[in-house]
């Protein structure tokens, strides 16, 4: 009798399992003419309201008046051209005729004009670098006048976060409606948007019909999945599996350099760190070459500079090179010698304290390779890790050095890069530089409006930051993602910013 | 009633001083969440516009001044909103709370399935194979992470075999790996309890006296020694609720489950202090409550203190 009812219990069980394996294909087989992908990102998602979370745009729900085209150039998107009077404070921006919004509303520069002002109420980092004073819309003309002169205003205007979003639709954390080629059917929050192409789509039908974009901070979770088929399209698959995924021929692999520079900071408070020789002596000690190739696994370039060498406004970098020798030149410049195994000073050994965090895990590695370069040249650096190193090198003076990293152009204009980390009161510059001859050319590329002058201007500044030192640039981390062989028109970008577009397809099986 | 009333009180009394304690230490701790709402890694700020927008929020007025501040919004029902999605942050939490305690309950239904037959039959066979057979899988189940059987299950019931999805929260197949992965590392750990307690239930004199009045074996056991090992299991799973709960976060992660987890590493990323506040809140209001369930079950499952209770009232 029990051995019956035990029998009943499992064969329900299965029944249970199996009716649910068949509805699932089903459903599967009900969209087989339906051509879907399935996104598996890195980036978490909590909202997406656009003004507060890039993910609208990446998933093409939302766009931007301006966008950075894969040769790190500015290209209208939603407008299609603009114009500045009063030396950058008065921008005219020409909205795109025959836009709608995914509702059917038409695109114009008074929802434009609502967009913006929604924008700066809720984001106070846009309200920051945007510095709207006035916008005045009239048809499909929006003048924006900012507090300040703002030559560089086209290019924070590809910010993700100023997309343009109809402000009369209500659920914007779960359903904004944009003017992209896709437009959200479901989200849950951390996890995973479902949208539909959009047919009104202003540049032509998107070639998908469904997408899903879902998040995983877990980079083996994510191979998994893609090696399950439970996503097309991975972004950062473990470092570790690389080889692995390259090997398999239903795989194929993208990786470009990305806008992001790990580089190490000086601490100009402490006097050691006012002579250049010291700062070069430092950039002598970083094995470039061994950072890229065994710290980050092959997935990153060497760094020279700030910026990578597609920009305008990069210079012609000084050759970096790894050298004990050399390094040992400039500290003798500098007046060190060495003593009973210690790089003295007046009689006083160098003894420093470098900076690093946890959250980018190959930062401590790269702090614990300086200091042993560094004891080779009886150099003693105590490393310690911070949980928060923004807070913490804001409100203390203790440390002397910092590894540390940032996207330095993220919309192709190097302004906010150089007035961050390098002018006097900067949000990144807690390491006091104070250069004249720098300062000087940032002032005059904040007022600068041609962008030719403009490029030349911040090819000077990045020089003189070169050949100064005034921070080590390391490497340039690459963006590197896996993907189905069925994906089809499909590319990384730079910037990270597009991720689905209207033109990636799939190959039906 | 007047348990009932006073526990009310208890707990009254316990949420006003986790809140004071975790607000406390929430805004001593370093992280500052002015640098995070103005992303000063991505747009030009100066440390000017950063003083001046910590001031306009009021994070340079005393701590206390501020809780005061917190505890009238808190009174009103209002937790304030969420600094990264803008949500209130009550809306924010109640619509994660659900799927985390989905999985909290499936990985413990997950647990008892396995602990109470492992546990039962350990001690029905002390020191015999099977009992061999349950300390090897408590030890290898309490030594392996979660997230690394996790890893391990996705390999191969969604790679290898493809039998269930590897992340998501769609279905009931959806919930399968991640509560099994924590039902495992829970069970590990309630098998070994379970067994002691019912190898000194079973040796009790209420047992040797069932059998004198020959009572069947099967209903000694099942009605009267493992009910009577529930209480120290019981009181064990409530005290460790909490740490199950958090617990899940891991799991939601590596799943890409849509639970309150995530939702507060991220909010503890971002130093968005209502969400973390109110989470601590909520995690503490719950796990109150389960405890006064686990103190009122221990009447329905020992009669000595129903008894003793009942002379005492």
């Amino acid at each position: 009798m029990r051995k019956k009812r035990l029998g009943f219990v499992l064969s329900a069980a299965l029944a249970l399992t199996a009716c649910s394996s068949e509805g699932a294909s089903n459903e599967k087989r009900g969209n087989a003419e339906e051509k879907e992908i399935t996104f598996l990102s890195n980036f978490p998602s909590e909202t997406l309201d656009p003004h507060l979370n890039y993910t609208a745009v990446r998933a093409g729900i939302n766009e931007t008046l301006v966008k950075i085209n894969e040769d790190l150039e500015l290209e209208p998107w939603l407008a299609e051209k603009w114009e500045t009077k009063d030396n950058g404070q008065t921008w005219t921006f020409t909205i795109r005729e025959n836009v709608t919004f995914q509702n059917g509303d038409k695109l114009d520069a008074e929802a434009v004009k609502r967009s913006l002002q929604r924008n700066i109420g809720v984001s106070e980092a846009m309200k920051t670098a945007l510095k709207i004073k006035e916008i005045k819309a009239d048809k499909q003309k929006l003048t924006i006048v900012t507090q300040e002169p703002l030559p560089h205003l086209p290019s924070e205007l590809v910010h993700p976060n100023t997309a343009i979003l109809d402000v009369d639709e209500k659920d914007t954390g779960k359903k904004p409606v944009g003017t992209g080629p896709f437009e959200p059917v479901g989200f849950s929050a951390g996890s995973k948007l479902e949208l539909k192409r959009y047919d009104g789509y202003w540049d032509g039908k998107a070639k998908l019909d469904h997408a899903v974009f879902t998040f995983n901070e877990d980079a083996n979770a994510r191979t998994l999945a893609l090696q399950s088929g439970d996503a097309d399209i991975v972004y950062r698959p473990a470092i570790e599996s690389i080889e692995s995924l390259k090997a398999d021929n239903s795989i194929k692999t993208d990786v470009v350099p990305s806008l992001r520079t790990h580089l190490l900071m000086y601490n100009n408070v402490n006097p050691v760190f006012k002579d250049k020789h010291v700062r070069k002596a430092f950039d002598y000690l970083i094995d470039r070459k061994e950072t890229a190739d065994s710290i980050m696994a092959g997935q990153a370039d060497t760094a020279d500079g700030p910026f990578l060498s597609d920009f305008p406004f990069t210079p012609e970098y000084e050759k970096k090179e790894y050298s004990l020798e050399k390094a040992k030149e400039h500290f003798d410049h500098a007046g060190y010698e060495m003593k009973d195994g210690n790089l003295v000073k007046e009689g006083k050994p160098l003894s420093l304290k470098i900076l690093t965090y946890a959250y980018r895990p190959e930062l401590p590695l790269i702090a614990q390779m300086l200091q042993s370069e560094a004891k080779q040249l009886g150099i003693q650096i105590e490393i310690q890790q911070v949980e928060n190193i923004d807070e913490y090198i804001a409100k203390k003076d203790d440390w002397d050095l910092a590894t540390y990293s940032l996207i330095t152009s993220p919309r192709g204009d190097a302004s906010y890069f150089l007035n961050s980390a390098y002018m006097e009161g900067g949000a990144i510059n807690p390491g006091k530089i104070d250069n004249s001859e720098l300062t000087d050319r940032i002032s005059r590329l904040n007022a600068t409006l041609e962008e030719e002058k403009r490029n030349e201007l911040a090819e000077e500044a990045v020089s003189i930051i070169d050949q100064e030192r005034l921070h080590s640039f390391i490497v340039h981390p690459n963006n590197f993602a896996a993907y189905n062989e069925k994906v089809k028109n499909w590319k990384l970008s730079k910037s990270e910013y597009y991720i689905l577009t209207k033109d990636v397809d799939v190959i039906q099986p | 009633m007047k348990m009932i009333a006073n526990r009310l009180l208890e707990l009254v009394l316990f949420l006003l001083v986790l809140s004071f304690i975790s607000f406390a230490f929430m805004k001593l701790a370093p992280g500052d969440p002015v640098r995070y709402m103005l992303n000063i890694d991505d747009v030009a700020v100066s440390e000017e516009r950063i003083e001046e927008l910590r001031e306009e929020l009021g994070f340079n007025e005393p701590i206390i001044v501020q809780y005061g501040l917190w505890l009238v919004r808190f009174f009103q029902f209002d937790l304030g909103i969420s600094y990264m999605t803008q949500q209130p942050v009550t809306q924010e939490l109640a619509e994660k709370l659900p799927a985390t305690l989905i999985l909290t309950f499936c990985s413990v239904v997950i647990m008892t399935l396995i602990s109470v037959p492992v546990g039962s039959l350990s001690a029905l066979y002390k020191n015999k194979m099977i009992d061999q057979v349950s300390r090897l899988f408590a030890l290898i189940g309490a030594s392996v992470p979660s997230f690394w059987l996790g890893l391990l299950l996705i390999q191969w019931f969604s790679v290898k075999l493809g039998w269930l999805p590897s992340m998501g929260s769609d279905s009931i197949l959806h919930l399968i790996l991640p509560s099994v992965t924590l039902g495992v590392a829970m069970a590990a750990v309630y098998v070994r309890l379970l067994r002691s307690s019912l190898l000194e239930s079973l040796n009790q004199d209420f047992v040797i006296s069932a059998k004198a009045r020959g009572l069947s074996s099967f209903r000694i056991f099942w009605f009267h020694a493992l009910r009577h090992s529930m209480v120290p299991v019981i009181t064990i799973f409530g005290v460790s609720l909490g740490s199950l709960l958090g617990g899940t976060v891991i799991i939601e992660v590596l799943f890409s489950y849509p639970g309150i987890g995530k939702l507060v590493v991220d909010a503890i990323v971002r130093r968005d202090y209502p969400v973390i506040q109110g989470y601590i809140l909520f995690m503490g209001l719950f796990v109150a409550v389960i405890n006064i369930l686990v103190d009122l079950s221990y009447r329905y499952l020992d009669p000595e203190i129903r008894l003793k209770e009942g002379g005492s009232t």
